[in-house]
């Protein structure tokens, strides 16, 4: 805690001790908290730092006309002093601690009511349970009754809280197995006669005799606090030891075997989970009874949802997974009549059953989207255990795809009276066609890759699918594709369905539809690409589109009213054409018309989206293209054009994009020199835009390498290029991302060109010939601002003449020219760079700031009539 | 109750109601899908139909050359068109008191019916109907007679003929009942009577039944009928649509109750969703017009076109369509895409409002005025001297037998550049193709019927709960092509009763009761007597007067007064004797308490007899006899008054008295 906070603190002490409705604002408590947290977490100790915590708490609990907001705080706060074995002695000695957790003290003053309390309470003992002696004074206030109840508060919140509270005791002190993991140090354990393993006993003894108790519901209201038991069960099977698991089992057994028996549709998937998590922490020949039972349980839905968490589980249990699988196969067999279960034997009542729940609608609908979601996993589980092979799973999906969208030819073999229930139903189209995405890695799927085109092909062609399906459609042709590595199997037909329905859809009306064509129109242009590089087979591109240009199609979608679709072309268009870019491909003759339209997209488009894809467009020409081709000219041309109107324009996200295009040119003309750090901040780009940008501070390269020869010819080049006004002008936006990639970047190209290190002096006079031309407004003449300002903070020995174009500049509005290396040296990039790391509300969120503010706060209550604005961001 | 089925056409039905004593046509649809077996009516001589090879059997036999043309495998009638009317041998037409129509394509038949039967009566329909349904036939004599062909094959219809001939000519039934289009004059003579009438209107009839319109919400205009008495409610729903197009919305709360619904003109197209079909309308057009290629919608000129339209004035500046030209031709256009705006009340509330602002309701005006969407009467004329292509043209027949269309198929067929797209639900688009193969022209069918679905109908009943359903047969299975398809047919509790051509239903439902009025001077003479809360009764003597088939009770008149006498005065004095009421018994007269009453009273040797309307007691006595009866009790005995009347008292006992 540095000194000022320190000096500040007192002062807050004295205002929460205080009525303290005077608060700035809610949260303020919360970062107080979080403050203390850190200052302990980070090892240090609160009780010595701030002495006047320990006032506050005993004013704030003795003062009857306490906010409940306070109290709670409190609370919370004296957990988390007596976290430590050491504060925890200090703060009994001064007898906090037992009235501050008084419950009856609470119940008496009324006050216990508020849940706000209630849960300071919670949390307050929660944070101070990390030690035997805390465990002690727990159990001999005799706080576990209370606790238990609060288990079925009211309040959500609470409840929870109270639930990880249970978990917690029961699994922090539990004894460590000799080659133990977690848990308190070994020492206490040892002898196992230390006070804790007393208090435990007697806390897993009135723990585990409650759960018996509250687990089987007594009336049908009682179900809350059933469900709420079986969480706190399931939470504490997936992490007990086995002595703790093994007692909690025998103690519970019976009464889980009661709610199994007793079916309870809503107790189905937390009884699960907790018979699952018993059984992910050992075997238990009970537990597997258990199991078992639940897989035969006989209403249909919850079977299924039992039978899904099973599998999601992932265990290895080859028996139950055999019969999970069946049972998640069955309502697949009865709608498709696609025999995957062989000859249904035994289950035929089971059967009835489940064709019965099938013939209502919604039912229906629920419980084969969760069959479809699983078909993927249970393709993959071990042949043994499959009654099927894993191909003729993708057929039942493929079949329930055909029946859904109307075009079975004949379900003679399904029900009709099932399957008419998804005929149209968007639900279970897009789960199936999930599902045949995810079915692409399953054994054998390759064989039925024709059918699978035909069948997504139908779906592209179907007037009725709405946009979401297609969308589904297009992504599992694309994944179909990307794992199809012959293309023999397509028919001309199929092709030629395909191109006319992509021509179809790419004039739909409704532009999701469009916008959804446009990108798989590029992403198939990738995937055929990496299929290219991998197979070398030049013809096979054309395998899927029968050697059809998109180019045309996507040419057209640039026109789109829609500025998504607009924005998506352009992608395609970029994917499209990267082969050939790559390839170093003559120019076609459409691609200037392309161009022009792209640039007037970028000074012209009303959209964002656009005109970001614009500039990707150029950096993945730029990128991907091999110089001596016959493209470069106007690749240059257009790049040109590119920089200086991104530059200027109003959406930050195409300004950084014109950085990173402004990067690689830098890439191309510095590559060859020594001192430049190539993609030095790409590594650095923030995840977000808003995000604070701290990982890593930027080093500055100190190298000191002489300069080679043509350094300033490259720099010319550069220069003349647009790329340092780009730089410039990106230095001084008003957009905090934009200002930091081109200070970056700047600060590479005065370490390549003219480092600091060098002295003013030592630069080459050859590199400070090159200069560049600022314009008299806008960020011209904020930087030549800066400029000026850093040139009277510096000595006098400054060139007079420059002092005075500058001043010139000032005075009228024309352009001044500026020595490149003059201004990188003079900019302040370092001071800079400093400033725009920091996350924007740097200031406004630290805690000198928070204590700031609440004294403001208090100060301003006290003396009505000021208002105070409190920032909030 | 009963009801004759004249067509056998789902959407273009013809069926008779007698009801009470009223004969009541429900529509009268013309079945025009007979026209597909004819050959086109070419505007401009077209070589190529005039080289078609005629017809002869392959054994020689049958020459019927001149009569039938061979074409792409399938055999044509070289005739002018005919169609297939409603059953006129059912019934005597001439008996029909009134036609009800419901929209615009169901009154196609109507100079058939009218004319020449000797019908008298009125037909009722709404004035959008009336309005778009002279268009429809002027446009149907026009697009004959402008193509006049002075043959009429019927040596094909002889029996032994048609037998020999390939399909589907082989099959057609009832060829000779086939017609030829109707004259402008019959058309007029038809159309003028009409009566007028508006949505929810209550229309009289004989004073037997009233008749009313209610919006339906398939087209301008369009409706579905209630016939009821004071007691029986027939609902009559005809094409009825829930989408939200451009007329008004359905009225669908007036049907509840209903002890008969008569449903027919469902969807005919119950896989197409009208949306998913206006959506792939949109992108095969702009598909074409973007390879430089022309579109060819064969289309009625009312009705979905308007929708097209308005879908197609948002589309095109999204597509990029903004030059391309928009034709619509027919010798119609220009009068039904100006009605369209002119009947306000009969559109939705949307466009209804917009008239107050004031703004036409449909936006094709605005194509109009910015010059997008052109109209002409035909080919001829100003057309071919604007026409610029690559184009979209809209025009009639959509059988393409007849009307401009035939020309530009002639003229586009052979480009796959080009596109056909049909709208229309009504004909097979294969066969409607069949006499232009080989075709070259890309086919796209996006049929558009917003009529009701399966889904929404079974919908709509759940909640209207007629007590009795009557459709036709077709929609009590699943398609033939979709005999999987369980839910694309009606299931109802009890199922609906079936009809096809010819039938003859005894609709299930029977009279029980008659509204009969009282006339206020008999009423106030009644003397009710309360037999328990709430429950009076009285007796009446009256009158019962019939006329018009209203009913009326009137007091009995008095006996003429014997003569002028001093008497008179006695007379007037003596009222009491009509107003005081004859007491009235009711009740039952329990066997064993009454054989209790008896011993008591000293009747000693009962004996009792079982009949099978009661009982017999014999006093034997007294011999004499006392039948128990349902409605009746005697006593019977010779000669003995005060036994009698003991007896007499002993049973009014048992009964109570009014």
């Amino acid at each position: 805690m540095d000194r000022e906070c320190a000096l500040l603190l007192p002062g807050v002490c004295a205002v929460l001790s205080g009525s303290g409705s005077s608060l700035p604002d809610d949260t303020s408590l919360e970062k107080l908290l979080d403050w203390f947290t850190g200052i302990t977490e980070a090892g240090g100790s609160l009780l010595e730092a701030c002495p006047c915590l320990l006032k506050l708490i005993s004013t704030v609990v003795h003062n009857a006309a306490s906010d409940p907001g306070v109290l709670s705080f409190a609370l919370r706060l004296t957990g988390l002093l007596a976290a430590t074995e050491e504060s925890f002695e200090t703060i009994q000695e001064h007898s906090v601690l037992n009235e501050v957790f008084n419950l009856q003290h609470w119940q008496e003053a009324g006050l216990w009511e508020d849940p706000c309390l209630r849960i300071g309470w919670i949390q307050g003992l929660r944070s101070m349970l990390q030690h035997p002696k805390a465990l002690s004074f727990f159990v001999q206030s005799e706080f576990i009754d209370p606790l238990l109840q609060l288990q079925t508060d009211t309040s959500l919140f609470i409840a929870a809280a109270a639930n990880q509270m249970l978990a917690h005791i029961l699994l922090f002190f539990q004894p460590v197995p000799p080659a133990g993991c977690k848990g308190v140090d070994t020492k206490e354990k040892d002898d196992g006669m230390t006070p804790s393993s007393t208090d435990y006993t007697a806390v897993v003894k009135s723990i585990s005799g409650y759960l018996k108790e509250s687990l089987v519901p007594k009336e049908s209201k009682n179900v809350r606090q059933s469900l709420q038991t079986l969480k706190l069960l399931a939470l504490l099977l997936a992490q007990a030891g086995p002595p703790l698991r093994d007692k909690l089992l025998q103690t519970v057994g019976d009464s889980l075997e009661e709610l199994v028996t007793a079916g309870s549709s809503e107790l189905t998937l937390p009884l699960m989970d907790v018979i699952l998590s018993a059984c992910s922490s050992g075997t238990d020949e009970r537990i597997t009874r258990l199991l078992s039972s639940m897989l035969n349980i006989n209403k249909p839905a919850d079977l299924i949802h039992a039978a899904a968490a099973f599998l999601r589980r992932g265990q290895h249990d080859t028996v139950h997974t055999a019969r999970a699988v069946r049972i998640l196969l069955l309502p697949l067999d009865i709608m498709t009549g696609q025999t995957l279960l062989g000859t249904i034997s035994t289950a035929d009542e089971h059967q009835f059953s489940v064709v019965e729940q099938l013939k209502s609608k919604s039912s229906c609908i629920s419980i084969i989207c969760v069959c479809l979601s699983n078909t993927p996993q249970i393709t993959l589980t071990p042949p043994d255990v499959l009654p099927c092979l894993p191909v003729s799973i993708v057929t039942t999906v493929l079949s329930l795809l055909k029946i859904c969208s109307g075009n079975s030819p004949s379900s003679s073999t399904g029900c009709s009276e099932v399957s008419r229930n998804v005929i149209g139903s968007g639900k279970v189209q897009k789960c199936a066609l999930e599902a045949l995405t995810t079915l692409t890695s399953s054994p054998g799927a390759k064989e039925r890759i024709s059918e699978v085109f035909t069948v997504l092909i139908q779906y592209l062609e179907n007037p009725d699918s709405d946009p979401t399906v297609l969308h589904k459609s297009y992504q599992a042709l694309l994944k179909w594709t990307s794992v199809c590595t012959d293309f023999s199997f397509i028919t001309d037909q199929l092709r030629h369905d395909l191109v006319e329905v992509v021509k179809k859809r790419v004039c739909d009306m409704r532009w999701e539809v469009k916008d959804s064509t446009v990108e798989f129109l590029g992403h198939l242009a990738g995937v055929c690409d990496s299929i290219k590089a991998a197979a070398e087979e030049c013809d096979s591109s054309e395998a899927l589109l029968g050697g059809c240009s998109t180019t045309p199609l996507l040419r057209e979608a640039l026109q789109d009213s829609e500025s998504y679709v607009r924005a998506s072309a352009i992608s395609a268009l970029a994917k499209t054409l990267t082969h050939r870019w790559q390839q170093g491909a003559t120019l076609t003759e459409e691609e200037p018309e392309i161009v022009s339209r792209l640039l007037e997209i970028l000074s012209q488009d009303s959209e964002g989206f656009p005109r970001r894809a614009v500039v990707q467009y150029f950096i993945s020409w730029y990128s991907s293209h091999s110089p001596p081709s016959s493209s470069s000219s106007l690749l240059m041309q257009s790049v040109r054009s590119v920089l200086s109107q991104g530059r200027a324009d109003l959406d930050w996200e195409v300004k950084v994009h014109t950085l990173v295009l402004a990067e690689l040119l830098l890439d191309e003309a510095f590559s060859g020199h020594p001192g430049y750090k190539k993609g030095s901040d790409s590594h650095h780009a923030p995840p977000h835009a808003y995000g604070v940008v701290s990982e890593q501070a930027y080093t500055l390269h100190t190298h000191t390498a002489t300069h080679t020869e043509g350094a300033e010819s490259d720099l010319a080049v550069v220069v003349e290029q647009g790329v340092v006004s780009v730089l410039l002008s990106g230095l001084v936006d008003c957009d905090r991302p934009v200002a930091l990639k081109a200070c970056r970047l700047l600060i590479t190209l005065r370490e390549t060109v003219c480092p600091l290190s060098l002295g003013a002096l030592d630069a080459s006079a050859a590199m400070a010939t090159v200069s560049c031309e600022l314009p008299g407004c806008g960020w011209g003449r904020e930087i030549i601002k800066i400029l000026k300002m850093k040139k009277s903070d510096q000595a006098k020995e400054e060139d007079i003449a420059d002092q005075r174009g500058l001043n010139g500049a000032e005075e009228g509005a024309d352009s001044v020219c500026v020595s490149v290396c003059e201004a990188l040296r003079s900019l302040g990039l370092d001071e800079r760079m400093e400033v725009l790391t920091q996350s924007s509300d740097h200031i406004h969120n630290s805690p000198l700031s928070l204590l700031q503010d609440i004294l403001t706060a208090s100060a301003t209550h006290t003396k009505p009539g000021e208002e105070v604005i409190v920032d909030c961001y | 109750m009963k009801l004759y089925c004249l067509s056998g056409h789902p959407t273009l039905p013809c069926n008779v109601l007698k009801f009470k004593s009223t004969t009541i046509m429900l529509d009268c649809g013309l079945d025009t899908t007979s026209v597909l077996n004819f050959l086109p009516l070419p505007l401009v001589h077209s070589p190529r139909l005039s080289k078609l090879p005629g017809w002869v059997s392959k054994d020689g036999s049958a020459n019927l050359e001149k009569e039938l043309k061979e074409c792409a495998g399938r055999v044509f009638v070289d005739s002018q068109p005919e169609f297939c009317l409603p059953e006129r041998e059912l019934l005597d037409l001439s008996t029909i008191d009134v036609i009800l129509i419901s929209n615009y394509h169901c009154m196609m038949a109507l100079p058939y019916i009218t004319e020449h039967t000797g019908f008298t009566g009125t037909v009722y329909a709404t004035e959008p109907t009336l309005t778009i349904g002279r268009l429809f036939m002027e446009e149907l004599v026009n697009f004959m007679e402008r193509v006049p062909k002075a043959q009429s094959a019927t040596c094909w219809k002889n029996k032994e003929m048609q037998r020999m001939l390939p399909g589907p000519l082989k099959d057609v039934v009832d060829v000779w009942a086939w017609k030829r289009s109707y004259s402008i004059q019959e058309v007029n003579s038809a159309l003028s009577k009409v009566q007028l009438v508006g949505y929810s209107q209550k229309v009289e009839l004989f004073g037997a039944v009233q008749v009313s319109p209610l919006s339906s919400g398939y087209s301008l205009g369009s409706s579905n009928w209630i016939i009821q008495s004071h007691h029986e409610k027939v609902s009559y729903v005809s094409g009825s649509s829930l989408l939200t197009t451009h007329p008004q919305p359905m009225d669908q709360s007036s049907l509840k109750n209903s002890d008969v619904l008569i449903l027919t003109g469902l969807t005919q197209m119950p896989t197409a969703n009208p949306d998913g079909m206006l959506g792939e309308f949109c992108s095969n057009l702009a598909m074409t017009i973007r390879a430089g290629g022309n579109v060819l919608v064969p289309c009625y000129s009312s009705g979905v076109i308007y929708d097209l339209l308005e879908c197609l004035y948002q589309f095109i500046d999204s597509a990029n369509l903004g030059t391309t030209p928009f034709y619509f031709i027919s010798p119609v256009a220009n009068s039904s895409l100006e009605f369209s705006q002119i009947f306000a009340e009969w559109l939705c509330h949307n466009k209804q409002s917009k008239v107050y602002l004031p703004e036409p309701p449909f936006p094709h005006a605005e194509l109009i005025q910015t010059n997008k969407l052109k109209h002409y009467p035909s080919i001829h004329g100003d057309f071919s001297s604007e026409f610029r292509q690559p184009c979209v043209v809209f025009t009639g027949h959509p059988s393409l037998r007849f009307g401009d269309v035939v020309h530009f198929m002639e003229l586009w067929g052979k480009s796959s550049i080009n596109t056909i797209i049909f709208t229309e639900p009504d004909f097979s688009y294969l066969d409607a193709l069949a006499p232009y193969q080989p075709l070259a022209m890309k086919c796209v069918y996006c049929p558009i019927d917003t009529r009701l679905n399966f889904h929404q109908v079974s919908k709509l009943l759940k909640e209207v709960q007629p007590l009795h359903v009557v459709c036709p047969e077709q929609y009590t299975q699943p398609p033939l092509t979709q005999s999987h398809r369980s839910d694309l047919m009606l299931e109802l509790q009890p199922p609906p009763m079936p009809y096809r051509r010819c039938s003859v239903l005894n609709l299930p439902h029977r009279r029980r009761y008659e509204r009969v009025y009282i006339l206020p001077e008999l009423a106030n003479s009644l003397v009710p007597s309360e037999i328990k809360p709430g429950v009076s009764l009285a007796t009446v003597s009256a009158v019962l007067h019939s006329k018009d088939n209203k009913h009326t009770l009137q007091s009995v008149p008095k006996p003429p007064p014997v003569a002028p006498s001093k008497k008179r005065k006695r007379v007037l004095e003596e009222p009491p004797a009509v107003l005081a009421p004859k007491t009235l018994l009711s009740g039952a007269v329990p066997l064993e308490a009454f054989l209790a009453t008896l011993q008591k009273h000293g009747f000693t040797e009962v004996k009792v007899e079982e009949t099978a309307d009661g009982h017999i007691l014999h006093l034997q006595a007294e011999d004499t006899l006392i039948q128990l009866e349902e409605d009746g009790t005697h006593i019977v005995c010779d000669n003995n008054e005060p036994l009698r009347t003991t007896l007499r008292d002993l049973v009014l006992r048992f009964l109570q008295k009014l």
